[in-house]
């Protein structure tokens, strides 16, 4: 049995090491925000982060994640709320600011890919408050083991719910 | 129960029937429910009563409740349009005159839980959808409803906001429906579980669009907010108790049959168990860690037989010319083409005549195709799954097991968009997951790994056209003729029942009505009226490898977003742009003067005015096919699709001595006639627009002699985010047209012609294949 912190509660976990985390949030912990897409690290589709950066979850080895600190979709609410310290009532009522930009934008199509594209721009905000266009187009193509990648071609919608979380973020989360 | 004192009116074609008046307290909500009325079931199949709603029924479609919420049901399965969220929604709400927010559900692709079938295509039915009918209907009972309750005339009643009033008085239809049991029998015609599913018949009274309130309006997907909150329950989230993982171990070549199923190494995956069952071999195991692990060990273990049977994608063209059989099936001649086109193109002044070639691409959804089945001892089968198709795979998953359609539910979750059929006529592994429950005796979820979706679904087809145009000394076209060359597109077979050696549909075959049909049908609406003389012919075949492989599969072809019709527009966009360049004209002016059809050249001036298209013939003075420096080129496409006119305009730049094109801007117009949801439709064009781009620089399947060697996103590229260009949609509104247009196809086939003229304007060299990766750009610079 190994442990580890998956937003924000300690989870004991009675899986094989050697098994892909994704299989591990998914299966034995019943989270439906990571998809698996491909298994091998090319689409982004099962991103987390794991102690705040995105990694591929479908070719992290639970053992990987032993004692570090996994956030998925899930998590992102209560993730937000205590970086800005919000009350437990607030808390309970409040999007992350991507999540609501991406609803405002009306950013998915299908939404299959969109786990991965909102894990990635929490991580790109939590580093650039206010990225350019520039940057988002490179965080989401070449910062990490893939391109991130919508085969419904959510791209400009993408980069437009990036630009209305970052003034989401700024205004304090409203 | 108390024997109904029924009585029973006509409306307009419907039968609404007042029964007595439920006890107090009784139903929660009553709507309306069927009575007699047999007449008006005509010709309808539904394929059985147990396990189907009646579609006869309004109340299989739309229940208005006592607390003036509306539920409504269809049997269209949404794949990423948000159609069913939020056009649908607004198209009841505005034929009922109720308000969009009291459309608190909608229930959509459930076998047993929705009337009418079809697929995920076509939502708006080319202008009047089955639920806009049926709520049609509905309005018109609920009138007749008021008016007795009222007693007020109906002429007399007016409706706003789901509340009737008329003679100082006023009732919601929450109080209308409360405390009756009320039937109302409307009319459908056509077959439950075919392709095409159920259609509402009938002419009810339609609300005449000038008075819409809710029609136009950018309302939210509904679906939205839970998907990106993670609350959605996709397909990929269904676990039944007692449920196994399964992995499947497919054969080795497209032709390939089993010699022997490896053993499972029982030290290492003790809970596991391989299924065989003809070619099919199947791997379950209590955790999907160990599926996985034990499907690649019993993998490496199993025998095939080896296969070589299909041309190779280098020969492929070379292969659909000369070796293909093309004589088997009958040639089709389009609906439009007229006059003798032989001697209008001898006369002609100047002539073009090419061949366009496009390769076989993939769907490929971004998550492989996925299915959890529960065979139950009594015979009822369970299926969860995200599905292009539900009541047309109950049909297919009954004729398998050999049993009836009454005996399947399908129940459809969110899932990947599949922008077609991407595998078979389902999404995938239901089939592998019935006769691997079956087989076990629990449920069974089967999930397909990356590779084996890329090599074991089915593909959009290649295609080839023959195009010869003929100019007159105006440089007017005279004469068109184009001959499609195309093999089948239509393979609806479960490829887990051809592996099993169960009961399916029979391969691709010249004597087969549309579905498993090899007749290529002319499928791009021709919009030049101006051409003296046209004609249009589709040559159909078998598909590449079919007749050879012993499992009767070959490279497995069907439906891939604005089927068949982006197969015909590229080569007649392209060859168009190449005719106008001989005439000496430019390219939207040319296509402006071949057409007198009015949204065609609406289109065509909205595209051009919001593009910032410089008007002059391609190509450009200052094309250039060598060095180093990017030459820029703008080029034009249209399309008629799905009672929606479409123009694009590509810019782009290509860098000669590299062959690498940059995509700078991509300009959409998209004449729908009404436009239901500006905000829906403008995201739908945006993405269908990307999935063009990617189509037209970077899809092509590979295979080889044996099978597809596609396997992952690093062999099948697709559109990444750093390359993709501005994109500008200009939504043309135009209620007089009376009828809604649908969005979700066309835009992904307008780039490839649109970019293709576009390199032809910046260097002066045609590229008439798919796609136009660096180095066969490169190459063709050089010539």
């Amino acid at each position: 049995m190994v442990t580890m912190v998956v937003n924000g509660d300690r989870r004991e976990i009675q899986a094989p090491t050697d098994t892909p985390l994704l299989y591990v949030l998914r299966n034995d912990l019943q989270l439906s925000g990571p998809q698996f897409g491909c298994g091998l690290s090319q689409c982004g589709a099962c991103s987390v982060l794991l102690d705040g950066k995105e990694i591929r979850s479908c070719t992290t080895p639970l053992s990987a994640a032993v004692g570090k600190e996994v956030t998925t979709l899930e998590g992102l609410p209560a993730r937000w709320a205590k970086q800005k310290s919000l009350s437990q009532g607030d808390a309970e009522q409040t999007l992350h600011p991507v999540q609501q930009a991406w609803i405002e934008e009306q950013t998915p199509l299908c939404g299959f890919c969109q786990n991965g594209m909102m894990i990635k721009a929490t991580e790109l905000l939590e580093r650039v408050a206010t990225p350019t266009v520039a940057e988002i187009k490179e965080a989401f193509t070449t910062s990490g083991p893939s391109a991130h990648l919508c085969r419904c071609g959510s791209y400009t919608a993408i980069i437009e719910a990036v630009q209305r979380a970052a003034e989401i973020a700024a205004k304090g989360g409203k | 129960m108390a024997t109904p004192n029924e009585t029973s009116i006509n409306v307009f074609g419907a039968a609404l029937t007042r029964r007595n008046f439920v006890k107090a307290g009784g139903a929660l909500f009553v709507g309306f429910g069927m009575v007699g009325a047999d007449s008006l079931k005509n010709a309808a199949q539904a394929a059985t009563t147990k396990n189907s709603l009646d579609a006869t029924l309004p109340e299989s479609w739309i229940e208005i409740h006592p607390d003036n919420t509306i539920l409504i049901r269809t049997g269209k399965s949404d794949f990423g349009q948000s159609t069913t969220f939020t056009a649908y929604r607004q198209i009841v709400a505005e034929e009922l005159n109720a308000p969009f927010e009291a459309i608190t559900t909608v229930v959509m692709g459930d076998t047993d839980r929705t009337p009418d079938g079809s697929g995920a295509f076509d939502f708006l039915g080319s202008g009047t959808p089955n639920i806009r009918k049926a709520a049609a209907y509905t309005y018109q009972a609920l009138l007749d409803l008021a008016s007795q309750q009222l007693g007020v005339p109906r002429a007399e009643l007016s409706v706003k906001d789901g509340v009737v009033s008329g003679g100082g008085k006023s009732m919601s239809y929450g109080d209308l429906v409360k405390g009756q049991q009320l039937k109302l029998t409307i009319p459908v015609k056509g077959d439950l579980t075919s392709i095409m599913g159920l259609a509402v018949d009938g002419n009810p009274p339609m609300k005449p669009v000038s008075q819409y309130t809710v029609v136009g309006k950018s309302y939210r997907n509904s679906v939205t907010a839970s998907k990106v909150a993670a609350k959605e329950t996709w397909a990929t989230d269904v676990r039944l108790p007692d449920m196994l993982h399964a992995r499947m171990v497919h054969p080795k070549s497209l032709g390939s049959t089993l010699v022997s199923a490896g053993a499972l190494d029982k030290t290492k995956f003790p809970n596991a168990q391989v299924v065989v069952k003809g070619n099919l071999v199947g791997v379950v195991a209590p955790t999907e860690w160990e599926a996985i692990r034990a499907a690649q060990q019993v993998a490496a273990a199993t025998k095939w037989k080896d296969w070589k049977g299909l041309p190779g994608h280098t020969r492929l063209f070379d292969y659909l010319k000369r070796d293909a059989d093309w004589k088997t099936t009958r040639v089709t001649k389009s609906d439009k083409s007229k006059g003798d086109v032989a001697p209008a193109m001898a006369a002609a002044a100047k002539k073009l005549s090419a061949t366009y070639q496009l390769p076989y691409m993939k769907h490929s959804p971004m998550g492989p195709t996925m299915a959890v089945a529960d065979v139950r001892k009594d015979g009822t089968v369970y299926v969860y799954t995200h599905n292009q198709n539900p009541q047309a795979l109950r049909g297919e998953l009954a004729q398998m097991l050999s049993t009836t359609p009454d005996n399947i539910v399908v129940r459809t979750f969110a899932g990947p968009g599949h922008y077609g059929r991407s595998n078979g006529g389902n999404a995938g592994a239901e089939d592998e997951a019935v006769i691997l429950s079956k087989a076990v005796g629990r449920p069974v979820r089967v999930q397909w790994m990356r590779p084996e979706d890329f090599k074991w679904s089915t593909q959009s087809p290649a295609a080839m056209s023959d195009v010869e145009i003929g100019l007159d000394a105006n440089g007017k076209m005279v004469a068109y003729q184009v001959d499609h060359y195309m093999p089948a597109m239509q393979d609806d077979r479960p490829i887990g029942a051809v592996l099993a050696g169960l009961p399916t549909m029979p391969a691709p075959n010249e004597k087969a009505v549309f579905i498993g049909s090899t007749v290529n049908d002319p499928q791009d609406p021709w919009i030049y009226d101006g051409v003296v003389t046209l004609l249009e012919q589709g040559h159909g075949t078998f598909q590449v490898g079919q007749k050879a492989s012993p499992l009767t599969v070959g490279l497995r072809d069907h439906s891939m977003r604005t089927p068949g019709q982006f197969q015909q527009n590229f080569p007649r966009e392209l060859a168009v742009s190449e005719a106008a360049a001989l005439a000496g004209v430019d390219a939207i002016q040319f296509r402006l003067d071949h057409t007198k059809e009015e949204r065609v050249i609406g289109v065509l001036k909205a595209v051009r005015e919001a593009s910032g298209w410089e008007t002059r013939p391609s190509p450009r003075s200052k094309a250039a096919a060598s060095g180093t420096t990017p030459v820029r080129g703008q080029g034009v496409s249209v399309m008629f699709r799905s009672a929606t006119y479409w123009a694009c305009v590509s810019q782009i730049s290509v860098t000669p001595s590299t062959g690498a094109i940059v995509v700078e801007k991509m300009t959409i117009a998209v004449d729908p006639g009404i436009v239901v949801n500006p905000m829906q439709l403008k995201r739908q064009v945006e993405g269908g627009t990307m999935m063009g781009i990617s189509h037209a620089l970077l899809e092509e399947l590979q295979f080889d002699e044996s099978g597809i060697t596609t396997r992952d996103w690093r062999t099948y590229p697709i559109l990444k985010m750093a390359d993709i260009p501005e994109v500008k949609v200009v939504l043309l509104n135009r209620p007089d047209v009376g009828t809604y247009g649908g969005g979700s196809e066309a835009a992904n086939a307008l780039a490839a012609p649109a970019i293709a003229a576009a390199l032809f304007d910046a260097t002066g060299k045609i590229a008439r294949r798919l796609p136009l990766k660096p180095a066969y750009v490169q190459a063709l610079l050089k010539v």
